[in-house]
């Protein structure tokens, strides 16, 4: 169900153009064929249906091909962040149990060779034919995770198609379109650049990634391929607004923006919404697992500085309820992931008649629904989801390591950062602590500061006084 | 002006174990200057040296080095 309109659009229009990326495009018969390819060199592999295939690919054509091949022989995929240092990047494909990984070229040295296959090397050839259900897992997301080590979220063939095809009539996506896509395959948003726009026969085009720090030149990119939507995030939207020179390049093809993954601050978007006046502007929201659950076509009229923008209504046919005593917003609905993957097998979510408990305040304003942040203590860095209790549990795995506990900063530039409170043993210091945790995650997890203290705040019972962490952390140096 | 960039970005953008060692050549992007860092750079410099810099001479070769924002910013200052 997932792969049926796109399968349709090849049928149909097998010389159309479905990928661009710099000086080369691929059509969507020729896509096809080459994601076939990849689907038998896996099946002959032996990689079963059902069960995950790594992705060690940056964003692009190549990867776009890799993850439809996983797809062609019923298996699911990992879209892995290269960004992660080897450790990390090792620790997922082990816990996903991968059968194999995609990729290019020669394997990295800290992958065990029988499992990695180069793209380039799967010669023409058609998969066997699988049987897929809605409820077959097509892809599994990894972030990080409140129990201590990054966890897969998993998502299903049903799951994706329902986001894909309310998301592409939301705009009425058709074969004319022209769809840029920035977002890496491991983040949720690019569910729409691969199953919404190819399902309607679109074209997706590739931003360059040199492009996010180069904002005029992104809007004459974005200009000359005549793009009419995107789905990105708001920190590179503002970017584009404040700084992408709009006034002198009119963006008159760009028919829709969607935006998600962090909050949008309201003077930025009134400033985005005056650069387009006629471009469709719409909030999604959701936490990975639910993809997206609400989402609001921005009302210019209803825009105001000192005003956060609501997160709206509900979406993708998911039903939403707060609940009474917490404020946390549940949803149940189609979109809904499937559970966590983690060693090698699935974790159905709590069974709680459907519902999933999202860990997001929220409350319901004239009919909508407002975000007011987290419950728990999960922080939001750049738009990637940062679980303090992973760093945490590196940090405590670590000689000399007496004691540590980590709580988020504001910061202008990504949100929130991560910050460390520590107790030492007296021949380190938090420098020696800081080089440890470079080689273990990525820049974005990385602490804002470190503080070093001789013993951490506790609670009367014994637990950490986060409340107190998060204010000695907060301090003004 | 290149003390007050360097004090900016090694505080509030990027984090690095030693930025006394930081070279005025060796490469901000790479260190982990990204976007949201350059868009913030670029309105704290704004400020700081009341100065208004093109939008279109933001470029990945004018925010690599401490020395190349220092030019760049130089130069957007002698001409306004």
């Amino acid at each position: 169900m997932l792969l049926e309109p796109f399968l349709r659009q090849c049928r149909h229009q097998p010389e159309a153009i479905a990928l661009v990326e710099d000086g080369r495009s691929l059509t969507y018969g020729q896509l096809l064929a080459q994601s076939q390819a990849i689907a038998a060199g896996l099946q002959e592999m032996g990689v079963k249906p059902g069960l995950p295939v790594a992705i060690h690919l940056e964003r692009g054509i190549d990867a776009a091909i890799a993850l439809f091949g996983v797809l062609f022989a019923g298996a699911c995929y990992v879209p892995l962040d290269l960004k992660n240092p080897p450790p990390r990047l090792a620790f997922i494909v082990n816990d996903a149990q991968a059968q194999a990984v995609l990729g290019l070229g020669a394997a990295p040295t800290w992958l065990d060779k029988g499992e990695w296959l180069d793209i380039e090397t799967c010669p023409e050839a058609l998969p066997l034919p699988i049987d897929i259900q809605a409820a077959s897992l097509a892809a599994i997301l990894y972030t990080s995770g409140s129990s201590g080590k990054p966890r897969g979220v998993a998502l299903s063939h049903g799951a994706v198609a329902a986001f894909a095809q309310w998301a592409a009539d939301l705009v009425g996506l058709q074969a004319n379109d022209r769809i840029a896509s920035s977002t890496p395959f491991f983040f949720d948003l690019s569910t729409f650049d691969l199953y919404a726009v190819l399902g309607r026969g679109a074209s997706l085009h590739f931003l360059p990634s040199a492009l996010n720090m180069a904002p005029a030149r992104l809007s004459v990119w974005l200009k000359e391929r005549a793009i009419s939507g995107w789905y990105t995030v708001p920190s590179l939207l503002a970017f584009l607004s404040y700084k992408g020179n709009l006034a002198q390049t009119p963006l008159e093809s760009l028919r829709f923006l969607f935006f998600a993954g962090e909050v949008f601050p309201s003077p930025a978007l009134i400033n985005l919404a005056a650069n387009l006046p006629r471009t469709t502007l719409y909030n999604f929201f959701g936490p990975t697992e639910t993809n997206v659950c609400c989402y609001w076509p921005v009302k210019r009229a209803q825009l105001a500085a000192d005003k956060p923008i609501p997160i709206g209504l509900p979406a993708a046919a998911c039903e939403l309820r707060i609940h009474a005593e917490t404020g946390e917003l549940w949803v149940r609905g189609p979109s809904l992931a499937s559970g966590y993957w983690g060693s090698g097998r699935l974790q159905l979510f709590p069974n709680q008649d459907g519902w999933y408990a999202t860990g997001d305040r929220v409350s319901q304003i004239n009919g909508e629904y407002h975000f007011h942040g987290r419950l728990g203590r999960m922080l939001k860095c750049s738009g990637y989801r940062v679980e303090p209790a992973e760093i945490e549990a590196s940090v405590n795995a670590m000689a000399g390591v007496r004691d540590c506990a980590v709580a988020g900063v504001e910061d202008p530039a990504t949100g929130q950062r991560p910050a460390l409170a520590l107790v030492l043993e007296p021949h380190l210091t938090s420098a020696d602590i800081r080089n440890a945790l470079a080689l273990l995650f990525p820049p974005y997890m990385q602490p804002k500061h470190c503080i070093a203290l001789e013993e951490l705040p506790r609670l009367a019972n014994g637990k950490l006084d986060y409340q107190r962490i998060h204010g000695l952390l907060n301090r003004k140096p | 002006m290149k003390k007050k960039l360097k004090n900016f970005i090694f505080t509030e953008l990027i984090y690095h174990e030693d930025p006394a060692s930081f070279g005025e050549d060796a490469n901000l992007l790479e260190a982990g200057l990204d976007s949201m860092g350059i868009m913030r750079l670029i309105m704290y410099a704004e400020q700081e040296f009341d100065v208004t810099l093109p939008d279109t001479e933001i470029e990945p070769d004018n925010v690599k080095s401490l020395n190349a924002l220092e030019k760049w910013i130089r130069h957007a200052c002698q001409s306004q």
